[in-house]
């Protein structure tokens, strides 16, 4: 089972993209994931139900956060009510130390996001803040990578033997599955996607071509 | 293929591609048009001297191709918005790709989405965004 | 310098603070579309009955003042981030064109070292009749320095 696991919506104040064209893009284009996480900028998005949606086009629609951290930008997977009461969401400021172990306590999965990205990457802050505890995903595809950042974060994985995930970053509709993670066994909620990545068995899959990089 | 109607258009349909004019002299002219002639968009020193990685095409000069590749591709088309994230430097004197995909089709209103992207040599995306256009029916 | 965004917004949002006016001339305007890549005539010859500035130019028009009035000096110009427009009826030359400016929104955004600062600035234009012509959004980033 493939999912692109870092995708934003209207939702996200820089997202342009509507999930209903979303799931018509992969369908149309034969976009080979089976499905997406919504990843969106700051905030869990409770109210949005995309079950209908889900169903309508046989895809897998979950819903995630990314939130920012003194060591850049994090996905949070397996958001519930007890997480969201654990820290502000919508705070830039927030400590990784103190995500991963709210994480750990209810639940839920923490993962750096392009990690090579300049300034709200983690690899920036490694130098001044040090390896932080608890990490042991990353993100090393990003659709939206430019300038070596894929390589700067897989560098950094391999160095401190953290697994990794792809995701699009898709902002808008087109983008979405050019990066992605293989399940290989299905993962159809979110409670399943924390245990496949707490498993530690999937891998990072990128769908890049001369065409959808643009 | 040039559009004249909502119904000649597909969901997923890609604009024709056109490779802008972000030369010196071009975007110069440009600048001076819009009243925006500022040596960071008109001289390569002067725009390293401010720390940029030279002279930069301005952001409404961006969006000004992307306008132009939906006029284009559907002559008719009435763009009613277009809104644009400039994510790197577009650089005066490199080269870039504008490009375009309908990813919504609203027959009621008439009108298509384009998702709008302004791409280097390396296929990195420099601008996004999307655009409505009204198109006749 | 640290802003306070809650108290920025409570002041400043939705409150003109800026109104300027303009015309163009068609030489430019044609010049304006040609430079773009425009084809199509009515953007690019002045002499076309139906002859028009491009879309996107109402995103060329800058208020006379960056910011309003009693606003927090800012450390550095700042960075274009986006741009948004809303053509809402054509903007024909040498015609008296009235902007008015205001902020529309202020976020902020982690950054490796200190915030960044969002600052959405829209300029609504009219013509004399008060016709609105376009809504024009200009985000504007400005990277704060940590205290020291």
């Amino acid at each position: 089972m493939i999912l692109d696991l870092h995708t934003h919506s209207i939702k996200s104040d820089d997202g342009r993209a509507k999930v209903r064209n979303y799931c018509q893009w992969i369908r149309s284009r034969d976009i080979p994931i089976d499905g997406f996480v919504l990843t969106e900028h700051r905030q869990f998005d409770a109210e949005s139900d995309y079950t209908a949606l889900a169903e309508e086009f046989d895809l897998t629609i979950l819903k995630a956060s990314e939130v920012e951290t003194d060591y850049g930008h994090v996905l949070v997977f397996g958001v519930n009510d007890a997480l969201r009461a654990a820290f502000d969401f919508a705070d830039i400021h927030l400590s990784l130390a103190g995500v991963i172990d709210a994480c750990e306590q209810h639940g839920a999965i923490a993962v750096p996001c392009h990690p090579g990205r300049k300034r709200v990457g983690m690899a920036a802050h490694l130098d001044l803040l040090g390896v932080p505890a608890g990490v042991r995903i990353v993100e090393t595809l990003n659709g939206g990578s430019r300038d070596g950042e894929d390589a700067i974060a897989q560098a950094m994985a391999r160095q401190h033997d953290y697994l990794g995930i792809g995701g699009s970053d898709a902002h808008i509709v087109s983008h979405i599955g050019r990066c992605a993670t293989r399940f290989p066994a299905p993962v159809n909620s979110i409670a399943e996607l924390v245990a496949a990545l707490r498993a530690g068995d999937f891998a990072a899959v990128s769908f890049k071509t001369s065409e959808s990089d643009a | 293929m040039t559009i004249k109607t909502l119904s000649d258009v597909e969901f997923g349909a890609q604009l024709p591609v056109f490779a802008p004019d972000t030369s010196l002299e071009n975007v110069r002219r440009f600048a001076r048009a819009a009243g925006w002639d500022r040596p960071r968009f008109t001289n390569h020193e002067a725009a390293r001297a401010e720390g940029l990685p030279g002279a930069l095409v301005p952001g409404i000069m961006s969006q000004g191709f992307l306008s132009a590749m939906i006029h284009r591709w559907a002559p008719d088309a009435q763009v009613t918005n277009i809104d644009t994230v400039f994510r790197a430097p577009v650089v005066v004197d490199e080269v870039y790709q504008i490009s375009g995909v309908v990813t919504d089709i609203d027959e009621e209103a008439g009108s298509v989405v384009i998702d709008l992207t302004v791409t280097n040599t390396a296929n990195e995306t420099r601008v996004f965004g999307t655009a409505t256009a009204k198109l006749p029916t | 310098m640290s802003l306070d965004i809650e108290d920025l917004k409570a002041r400043f949002l939705n409150v003109d603070f800026d109104e300027q006016t303009f015309s163009i001339t068609a030489a430019k305007l044609a010049d304006y579309a040609k430079t773009c890549g425009e084809l199509a005539p009515r953007y690019t010859d002045p002499t076309h009955a139906d002859f028009q500035a491009p879309p996107t130019f109402p995103s060329s028009f800058n208020a006379g003042r960056r910011l309003p009035d009693g606003f927090p000096n800012l450390p550095g110009m700042g960075m274009d981030a986006g741009k948004a427009v809303t053509p809402r009826l054509p903007i024909r030359p040498d015609t008296k064109l009235i902007g008015r400016s205001h902020i529309h929104d202020i976020y902020t955004k982690s950054g490796r070292s200190g915030r960044m600062v969002f600052i959405v600035l829209r300029m609504e234009l009219y013509d004399e009749a008060g016709a609105h012509l376009s809504s024009a959004d200009t985000s504007m980033v400005i990277r704060e320095r940590p205290d020291a």
